[in-house]
């Protein structure tokens, strides 16, 4: 890593990325930035089609209280990912069980779960932060550029390959199953499945991210970019793109103001997604060709 | 009553001893019917009567007891057409992305338009919806929704069209238009279709043999033999119509 790190501070040295770019911490987040940011916004589209924009809430929720699991089965305090991943996985496939066994609503199911992931985090959190620091907490909690290291670099590196790889074989199939999960079935495909491995997807990505972005922060992420998308495109391949392009947007130009401000990551990338979000939405009248009512 | 030369086509689709019982509700009691090829078969029934679930059940989405027995003679494809499709209208899905999701695995964010656009536009112009391939699925009218869902039923070509209400939610021009869609399916490509409608009617006109089921079959005969309104009133439960001789005799039949 120090290679790539040294030929980047060498390019800002010379002029060529503004100097804050010298500073390895910089450089790792908007790697990072740029590896979490597309991969976000490509399964913001999905999220938002199948209407489980809260879903990733409370994988987020879920996340405060895996660090805390971390913590107590005695994972290092910069890296508690057997905590983070396992117990963000097993809430996600639960509430995907619940949703697929159930007849309750599926908002009612994510209320239900993110409320007890809620209480076993608070609880947890409680007994952790009698013994370690606090800052780490915060850090998942809201993003946090310096506590973000090569580890976390790598786990969403490696996270969003595997992901990105999966997306691209999957994404008609699992597009398809969100837009009608009857139709899906008639045709041969089984959604319920497809649900399986797009939620383990977005855990995985989520969770990844979540140095990053912040696990209270990240719902915004992966929403705001693909709402803000759906403003102003005319089909389906202009929205996985403008979202990418959005969610790239967002990270890059939120870690690179959060640089100069004593603020969390995570705050300023969602200030700039809100930012592009309103923006579309000023923009619509003039760039969407067709009303989506007319009918 | 002899067997005349339509009741001597082959069998398509054989249920037999069909019972489909939800919590605690026997929905569907006893069910037997026959769809043979190159008919055009309706299901009529009061609402509540098990249409859909029967329907449901054919295409494997509902559990039951009994046999549902499809006799095909080529790939054994079902084309499948739901009653309601239920989808978020501000989705930005084209009529040409819906289509292309089911034609290729290939991620259609990375795939080229000009690449598939002849392709969807000779699948849509089967149900004469190709002036719809630009358009937003949320922005159709209840009869071009119809049409475009009709359209990817019938690729690939199936053996036999399942319709679950497919003059819900459509204007009299659409519904007309659907029809006679219908009517040339079968005489060009001699499919067979088996829908369920609750426009009797309509359901006259077109069908080739009408199953009425009211948990059980109630009827199961030439739409001809329904023209009498007495009879098609016994059939939906309308006591406050005068049910005459009709009723009798259906009861008869049923019982």
């Amino acid at each position: 890593m120090e290679f790539i790190y040294n030929i980047i501070s060498g390019w800002a040295s010379a002029g060529y990325l503004p100097e804050i770019f010298q500073h390895t911490f910089m450089i790792r987040g908007m790697l990072a930035a740029l590896i979490a940011g597309p991969m976000l916004g490509a399964l913001g589209t999905v999220v938002i089609t199948k209407k489980l924009s809260f879903f990733t809430q409370t994988i987020g929720n879920a996340a405060m209280s895996g660090v805390a699991i971390g913590l107590l089965f005695g994972e290092p305090v910069d890296g508690t990912y057997a905590g983070l991943y396992g117990f963000c996985l097993i809430v996600a496939l639960v509430m995907t069980f619940v949703k697929n066994r159930s007849r309750l609503p599926n908002d009612t199911i994510i209320g239900v779960v993110l409320a007890q992931v809620l209480g076993i985090g608070i609880v947890l959190m409680t007994i952790v932060t009698s013994q370690f620091n606090i800052h780490q907490v915060e850090a998942i909690l809201f993003g946090s550029l310096i506590t973000l290291n090569d580890q976390d670099l790598l786990a969403l590196a490696a996270a969003s390959t595997g992901a990105g790889i999966i997306f691209l074989l999957f994404f008609n199939r699992v597009m398809l199953g969100s837009f009608n999960p009857v139709l899906a079935k008639a045709r041969g495909l089984r959604p319920v499945l497809l649900e399986y491995v797009f939620v383990t997807l977005m855990t995985v990505v989520v969770v990844s991210s979540l140095k990053l972005i912040g696990a209270l922060l990240v719902l915004v992420l992966i929403v705001v970019p693909a709402a803000g998308a759906q403003n102003i495109v005319n089909n389906l391949r202009q929205f996985v793109w403008v979202s990418i392009l959005f969610a790239t947007i967002s990270t890059a130009a939120g870690l690179f103001l959060a640089g100069f401000l004593p603020v969390p990551t995570g705050a300023v990338i969602v200030l700039v997604s809100s930012f592009l979000f309103y923006g579309s939405l000023l923009l619509k009248p003039f760039i969407t060709k067709r009303s989506v009512t007319q009918a | 009553m002899p067997h005349t030369a339509e009741e001597q086509r082959e069998t398509l689709l054989e249920i037999r001893n069909l019972n489909v019982t939800l919590g605690g509700n026997h929905i569907l009691q006893d069910v037997n019917m026959d769809v043979k090829y190159g008919h055009i078969h309706a299901i009529i029934g009061p609402n509540g009567a098990g249409k859909t679930t029967l329907m449901r059940s054919i295409t494997g989405g509902m559990p039951h007891t009994g046999t549902i027995r499809f006799m095909f003679r080529e790939n054994g494809r079902i084309g499948y057409v739901p009653q309601l499709l239920e989808f978020d209208h501000s989705v930005p899905i084209t009529v040409f992305d819906f289509i292309c999701l089911m034609l290729q695995d290939f991620p259609l964010f990375l795939s080229r338009k000009k690449h598939k656009l002849k392709r969807v536009k000779e699948i849509l112009e089967v149900t004469d919806s190709a002036h719809l391939t630009d358009r937003l699925m949320g922005s159709l009218s209840g009869g071009e929704f119809r049409r475009v869902l009709l359209a990817q039923a019938l690729v690939p070509l199936p053996e036999i069209l399942l319709l679950d209400e497919p003059a819900s939610n459509v204007d009299e021009v659409g519904a007309r238009q659907f029809e006679s869609l219908l009517l040339r399916l079968k005489k060009d490509h001699g499919h067979s279709i088996l829908m369920v409608g609750h426009d009797i009617q309509r359901i006259l006109d077109i069908a080739d043999r009408v199953t009425a089921i009211n948990r059980t079959v109630t009827f199961d005969g030439s739409p001809q033999e329904l023209k009498d309104p007495a009879r098609v009133a016994a059939l939906f439960g309308l006591s406050a119509m005068p049910l005459g001789a009709g009723a009798a005799n259906l009861q008869q039949e049923t019982s």
